[in-house]
């Protein structure tokens, strides 16, 4: 990191999973004056994720970029001003005590679901190619009207799943959430293979077949569709159904297959209750937010698929 | 001449085994739509059979007396390999509003991946034991120990399910399998009973009956999916289980005979008039469906040969 750039200002958002951090990095010491008298400063919103289990990684991050450089001395037992720092997600309560402990920062706490609406929001209304659509192997980038943001659903796909119903600015309600989200397709992904992060079971996911594993229409009704309730031939009956009767054991399938059959299953699963609770409050947007995602075409496709099929 | 039997036959394998029944056995199947044959099924029952339908609340478990003047209409939930979900409005007068593919083949499968149990009452048997808070991700493991009241959610609610597989530093093979069967069962029980009420919300059905061969009495399963039906509508709705719940489709198509017109020459002809449950008691055994007859579960009945 460049060392004329402070870091001034820094939020985190601690997770089941992920530590997520925002801070602004400034260009320089210099500033303008606005009009009004205040200093205005140029710079960039960066951003940082680390895993919750290696919460030391973040505490180095932080103290090493942000508060070395920013002239706060770690106290080390030595009284100086309190460095409040805002924090969201349960680990603002679960880890309260250790940053104070290691870092001499005080979490100023922050409501999860009201910085995930409030973020969402900020995004939309100040990000121009935020939001797109994935749509037939096609990204397009939305615009959206300021004036007909609202109401949305967002879906956040975290650790676990929250909806929320977002009716204006800072006017909202989580209406629903599964716990079949991240965590569930990481930690039977590992039980299931040998991969040891996320990004690898989508990097294995890539190559396999669903086919494999899970149970089709096809395979009940012996090569054809259900066509009278709008079913065909290839569309997944039974999730991992195969496994009952192909006589294999665990080892005996290629990790790809379960991966990508893992995904498929979770994906598509919170596309339905997603679609299903948007139904249920009119709804037409439905964001998806969250780590679960990073820009995996199978996993947009599914999901959009599942919105669309619904 | 060759003289065929010609049973009712329903379900995916009335048309993947028609050839194999004709070859070995001498029979053509008479085939019956499965979604027809899962509605026939129900009505019948709940028509004809007293203490057929049972609620299962706060471990206790209720026989429904269903007026006839006031079954439609209500929501099917069929827990097969997959799961079909079926707004019943009458009598033949049914459409299929949803489905999920984590159904019972999902549980089986990924429970035979994950331990080494060989069949689905092995399975069951196991989750009895298990704790899912091993490794299922909690609200409080999340949140340091508290609830997240401001939405509901105490500390024990399940915010991921089989999230601490993620950091927990163990191999499958350091898991209990009690505790996998159980996390799984739950899970998939769970997001039936979801999707179950979403769907019922979406119609305004007020009872859901839960069909298949899934739940197989098995109270943890039972007060899973009522928990989730009726926490989320509020008490609006009702989780109602069926007696002979994984029978359905076959039973369907026994008493589909009676449609047939009278034109057609067909042995084995019936209809099938005043029936009478045989319980053996009031208490709910769990009888593995390995044994082939299950006693308690005829119906008394009598047939009219045409």
């Amino acid at each position: 990191m460049d060392s004329t750039q402070k870091i001034s200002h820094l939020a985190l958002d601690i997770g089941g999973t992920l530590i997520k951090l925002v801070y602004f990095s400034a260009n320089g010491d210099y500033s303008e004056e606005s009009r009004n008298g205040c200093s205005v400063v140029h710079g960039k919103l960066c951003f940082a994720k680390f895993e919750t289990r290696k919460i030391d990684d973040c505490l180095e991050f932080i103290r090493f970029n942000i508060l070395h450089h920013s002239g706060v001395q770690h106290p080390n037992g030595a009284a100086h001003d309190k460095l409040y720092v805002k924090a969201t997600g349960g680990g603002a309560f679960k880890f309260a005590d250790l940053f104070k402990e290691k870092l001499g920062i005080l979490f100023d706490k922050e409501d999860e679901m009201h910085s995930l609406v409030g973020g969402v929001n900020f995004l939309l209304k100040t990000v121009p190619r935020e939001a797109f659509t994935y749509l037939d192997g096609q990204k397009e980038f939305v615009e959206i009207d300021h004036n007909d943001l609202y109401p949305y659903l967002l879906v956040n796909i975290g650790s676990g799943v929250s909806m929320i119903k977002v009716d204006g600015d800072g006017k909202y309600e989580r209406i629903s959430g599964t716990s079949l989200g991240g965590g569930t397709f990481l930690g039977l992904g590992k039980l299931l293979t040998k991969c040891k992060s996320f990004d690898e079971l989508l990097e294995l996911s890539h190559h396999g077949n669903n086919r494999v594993i899970d149970m089709l229409v096809g395979d009940i009704y012996g090569g054809t569709d259900y066509s009278k309730i709008g079913l065909s031939s290839t569309a997944i009956a039974s999730s991992f159904g195969k496994a009952i009767s192909d006589g294999k054991e665990l080892e005996d399938y290629q990790p790809e297959d379960v991966a990508r059959s893992l995904l498929r299953m979770i994906s598509n699963n919170i596309g339905q209750i997603a679609y299903l609770n948007a139904l249920r409050f009119g709804l037409k947007r439905i964001f998806f937010g969250g780590f679960f995602i990073r820009g995996l075409e199978y996993t947009m496709d599914t999901i959009s698929v599942a919105v669309h099929f619904w």
